[in-house]
């Protein structure tokens, strides 16, 4: 009895600072809180049971949005709309700086303000509609800070694979942001396309 | 000489490897002499320079924006309840 109270209380202490993350990311990952706050309590539920095989020392952090991953695949991604086909053709390096670049003669200062006008929403939206793989690598590097190789041991993919999603993800998400600033007219009379 | 050779000896970077090795530089992944060359690199060419500094900027901005709140009370209070008596 005092055993499992010990249990309980050093697996409390242990989760309770990263709870914050798990929550968002299962949130960006479901894109909804109800759906956001189940994945978190299964997470929950399973890393307890489990986590007599987490190995002191290792990295706890990884092992446990580990979970929460494995937990969001195998039960939540199949309820998740996925976006059509998405074409990777015109994904080039560069790929917002380049269009800013393209539709006027901008002073540095007007690529910056692109950057700080767009709204959160904008960007968590975007950042919503990217394939949930891509999605997932460039939560995990950008807003999580983890390394290449922690990702892949969090999502059980060789460091490639890795590489490959995340870079695209990022790429995929400028396009994304690139729309939605035109759609919204952000993009007004001073990015005029060049002749 | 097979090309894979002469790039893995390069003795400098051109604006095409600047945008293949941009997103590894920025998180800090290439190894030393990589991230020699293309700091040479970035340091002459200013459009270059220009675009990886947006591209920083960039994600700078996305870590910002997409930062980690706080779930909402309920939801906050409810976890940590489950914390409490888990077992």
């Amino acid at each position: 009895m005092a055993e499992d109270r010990k249990k309980q209380t050093e697996f409390s202490k242990a989760i309770e600072p990263h709870l914050t993350s798990l929550y968002n990311t299962a949130l960006r990952m479901t894109r909804n809180q109800h759906d956001a706050e189940d994945l978190v309590q299964d997470t929950l539920f399973k890393a307890y049971r489990a986590i007599d095989q987490f190995k002191k020392d290792t990295n706890f952090r990884a092992w446990i949005f580990r979970i929460l991953i494995n937990t969001f695949i195998t039960g939540y991604r199949k309820s998740i709309k996925e976006p059509q086909k998405i074409s990777f053709d015109d994904l080039e390096e560069f790929y917002l700086f380049k269009r800013l670049d393209e539709t006027t003669e901008l002073q540095e200062v007007s690529k910056d303000d692109f950057l700080e006008n767009l709204f959160d929403d904008d960007i968590k939206s975007a950042l919503e509609s990217l394939p949930y793989q891509f999605r997932l690598v460039v939560l995990l590097c950008d807003v999580e800070g983890f390394s290449y190789n922690e990702i892949a041991e969090i999502i059980d993919a060789p460091l490639g694979t890795v590489m490959s999603r995340l870079y695209r993800g990022r790429k995929l998400l400028q396009r994304y942001l690139w729309n939605y600033a035109k759609q919204r007219g952000y993009i007004g009379d001073d990015f005029k396309q060049k002749k | 000489m097979t090309s894979n050779k002469k790039s893995e000896h390069k003795d400098h970077f051109d604006c095409a490897d600047v945008e293949k090795y941009v997103q590894q530089y920025l998180d800090n992944v290439l190894d030393e002499e990589k991230r020699r060359l293309f700091e040479e690199h970035i340091e002459y060419c200013l459009p270059c320079d220009k675009k990886v500094e947006f591209e920083r900027k960039f994600k700078e901005i996305v870590r910002l924006k997409v930062k980690n709140l706080e779930p909402p009370e309920t939801i906050n209070s409810k976890l940590k309840d489950l914390l409490k008596n888990i077992q």
